[in-house]
């Protein structure tokens, strides 16, 4: 009877002490997009098992998105309710779309006033787009970047082309685009090609239209899309003239990730989607004798606003505290650490948001990434932050099939603007 | 007397024990297609009468049927999606025929390598076809512009993807390769059960080759190619991955198709509730010209 008495004292000390022991481990889920090396799982590895050293009891499983079908297995997760605790991306989807839709909680307690006052000295505007309307933060942020356009450097050179590019400053005017488009077609090359096949990389193909005669993509506001106006239509009809004389392409079959690839392989002398990101990936897939040099889009002015990149963290409202809380202790990690920090933006290819981590790329392979800091001081307007964004995407590729298909440019922003503003709650 | 009703009690009692058996069998599947088709396909229905998003799940009744039929955009893909299944249902089917007629007479060797290479973009997924095709169509290296250009049918590349002359038929293409392979497999194994005896007979009656096959062939193959019908239609219906991969349904929304429009809907602008009610339509077209076919090859018969 003793006996059997120890053992059951025994087992129900076990089970306690096993219990006490589960509810210290909790299991989050991290869903990350391609952001620079956060798609290697070797990387990412070892950012987690930076984070384990610090916090054992914290097991992070990870799950790696593609720009193709992510926004697909997200929604579908939303509807099954099995969102992941932390999803990495920007703040179109995790503030505009989820956090807009109540699916994400709001991240405040992350912006404390020293990290609002170190990112606000790097960008106000990643602070403001981090924000959501209801006043809430939905994203901590990590890194940044301004999307850019490339040009093949030789062909430039051997077209007579390169004398319309400062090569200082990295910009030129859209008389020097023109011209330079005219050069390199008299001396056989293929220019550029405007792709609208889907929306992959479409900020090029806006950044392109804006930027040519000084648009606005949308109003100050973020409350209305504005690409009917004179300057943007001036913008288009130039794209539009150009393809028809032939010095530029237009292609609805291609997506940004087509035309980078034959920008890499020799095919067409400028690229419009390019970042620091995108020359760390290509460079092995570079051909010979292609000399790829970052641009700013070309502006009536010449001085261009490139659309931002900002990448960074939100939690999904799983309503389990204990994994929200195991949550933002990862994103405090793996954005604020002294020595993580820097070493997370590393990861990205992109520029921190924190002011204080300075060059995280001096001294390092991706050196040559500071060249992009170049492009930094000409960071537009976020108005990805405005409502109806899906469906603006959708139909500016559209726009740009219809206009490349010879239609009316002012008829086409008119179908354009309605259809993208209906879509504004 | 007694033994004859203890003698039926007795069936009575083993028949019930073999229908409860059936059913035990039968409740996996059952409780499959309840699960992933019934209640899927009444929750679609249930849904097309709510405007369901993120953040929304109200009833509206009929609004989302009556915005459908305003659509433009919806209007055009069905166009194209029947385009795709009038052309390409009877070009699959008598494709089918006529390959399975020439390689069922063939050595078993022979006959098995033909139905391998057929059967193989079946089985190929649709990502690996789709990136090949992709490649044949490219618009500056793609092997059917040199293809074309070195026998002199075009003169400069055209852009057979980007092209709303094209692009629907590239697609149609696409479809008919990867919709082959399983009706030449199935003619193959029919017209092999054809009664030898019944051919020869018509054979000594002096019947040619075209009355053998239509008068004797032809009416023993008819399940099979009602079969055919009914799952190419379908299958043209929903043709969905290539143009999703390829095309994104343009240019200018020339190779949208319903089954792309329902996705689009409901994945790129979580309108759920309208996907869902073009999923009802979609369904009652397909069950309309399935429903179409059968009566046809009844009274073919």
């Amino acid at each position: 009877m003793k006996k059997l008495l120890a053992i059951l004292m025994a087992v129900m000390m076990m089970m306690s002490i096993s219990s006490v022991m589960a509810e210290d481990n909790v299991e989050i889920t991290l869903w990350t997009y391609p952001i620079g090396n956060w798609v290697d799982p070797e990387t990412v590895d070892g950012i987690i098992a930076n984070f384990n050293a610090v916090y054992p009891n914290i097991k992070v499983t990870v799950n790696y998105l593609d720009y193709t079908s992510g926004d697909d297995q997200v929604t579908g997760a939303i509807e099954a309710r099995t969102t992941p605790d932390i999803i990495m991306e920007g703040p179109e989807r995790l503030v505009t779309n989820w956090g807009a839709a109540g699916k994400m909680l709001p991240v405040n307690d992350l912006w404390t006033e020293e990290a609002l006052a170190d990112i606000s000295a790097g960008s106000e505007a990643v602070v403001a787009a981090c924000k959501g309307a209801d006043g809430n933060y939905y994203e901590y942020p990590l890194c940044m970047t301004t999307h850019t356009m490339v040009i093949d450097r030789a062909a430039f050179e051997a077209a007579g082309a390169l004398q319309y590019v400062d090569v200082e400053t990295r910009t030129w005017t859209t008389e020097g685009f023109v011209n330079a488009c005219r050069a390199l077609t008299d001396a056989g090359y293929m220019t550029g090609v405007v792709y609208c096949g889907g929306q992959g990389g479409d900020q090029g193909t806006r950044a392109l239209v804006n930027n040519l005669y000084s648009g606005r993509f949308t109003n100050a506001e973020h409350t209305a899309y504005t690409a009917d106006s004179e300057e943007n239509i001036q913008g288009l009809t130039l794209l539009q003239d150009m393809v028809n004389e032939g010095i530029l392409m237009a292609d609805p079959s291609i997506v940004a990730g087509d035309e980078i690839a034959l920008f890499c392989n020799g095919t067409i002398t400028m690229g419009f989607c390019w970042n620091a990101s995108a020359a760390v990936s290509n460079k092995a897939s570079m051909a010979d004798g292609i000399d790829p040099l970052p641009m700013a889009f070309p502006s009536d002015d010449g001085v261009p606003e490139l659309c931002g990149g900002i990448w960074g963290f939100g939690i999904f409202d799983n309503g389990d505290a204990a994994r929200a809380e195991a949550a933002k202790n990862f994103i405090r990690f793996v954005c604020d650490d002294a020595q993580q920090g820097p070493a997370s933006v590393y990861a990205t290819g992109f520029f921190p948001v924190r002011a204080s981590f300075g060059d995280v790329y001096a001294g390092t392979d991706k050196e040559a990434n500071g060249e992009f800091m170049v492009f930094m001081p000409f960071l537009g307007d976020y108005y990805n932050v405005t409502g109806g964004w899906a469906v603006q995407r959708t139909e500016w590729w559209n726009l740009l099939q219809r206009v490349f298909g010879g239609g009316n440019v002012t008829e086409e922003v008119a179908t354009y603007v309605a259809n993208a503003n209906a879509s504004i709650k | 007397m007694q033994l004859t009703r203890n003698m039926s009690k007795a069936m009575k009692a083993t028949r019930r024990r073999e229908n409860l058996s059936a059913y035990l069998f039968l409740t996996p599947a059952l409780l499959f297609f309840a699960g992933f088709v019934i209640f899927p396909m009444g929750m679609c229905l249930v849904t097309s009468f709510f405007n369901y998003s993120m953040t929304d799940f109200s009833f509206i009744a009929f609004d989302n049927y009556v915005e459908m039929f305003s659509d433009p955009t919806f209007g055009k893909s069905l166009v194209n999606t029947i385009v795709i299944v009038v052309v390409s249902v009877p070009t699959v089917c008598l494709f089918s025929l006529w390959v399975a007629s020439v390689i069922y007479k063939m050595n078993s060797f022979k006959t098995s390598f033909f139905r391998c290479v057929f059967y193989l973009p079946v089985v190929t997924g649709s990502v690996a076809v789709t990136v090949v095709w992709k490649w044949i169509f490219n618009n500056y290296y793609g092997l059917l512009n040199a293809l074309c250009k070195t026998l002199g049918i075009i003169t400069k590349n055209v852009n057979w993807l980007g092209d709303p002359a094209y692009a629907l038929w590239c697609i149609i293409m696409i479809l008919f390769t990867t919709s082959i392979g399983q009706p030449i497999v199935l003619y193959v194994s029919a017209l092999g059960n054809v009664d030898h005896s019944l051919v020869e007979a018509a054979q000594v009656d002096g019947a040619t080759n075209r009355q053998v096959f239509w008068k004797i062939k032809w009416p023993q193959i008819m399940p099979t190619t009602l079969y055919i019908l009914i799952i190419t239609t379908i299958n043209s219906f929903q043709c969905f991955a290539l143009i999703q991969l390829l095309t994104n349904g343009g240019p200018n929304y020339a190779t949208s198709t319903i089954m792309y429009y329902i996705y689009y809907n409901a994945f790129k602008l979580n309108r759920y509730g309208y996907g869902s009610a073009m999923g009802v339509i979609l369904a009652v077209i397909i069950a309309l010209f399935s429903l179409a076919q059968f009566r046809l090859a009844k009274n073919d018969r």
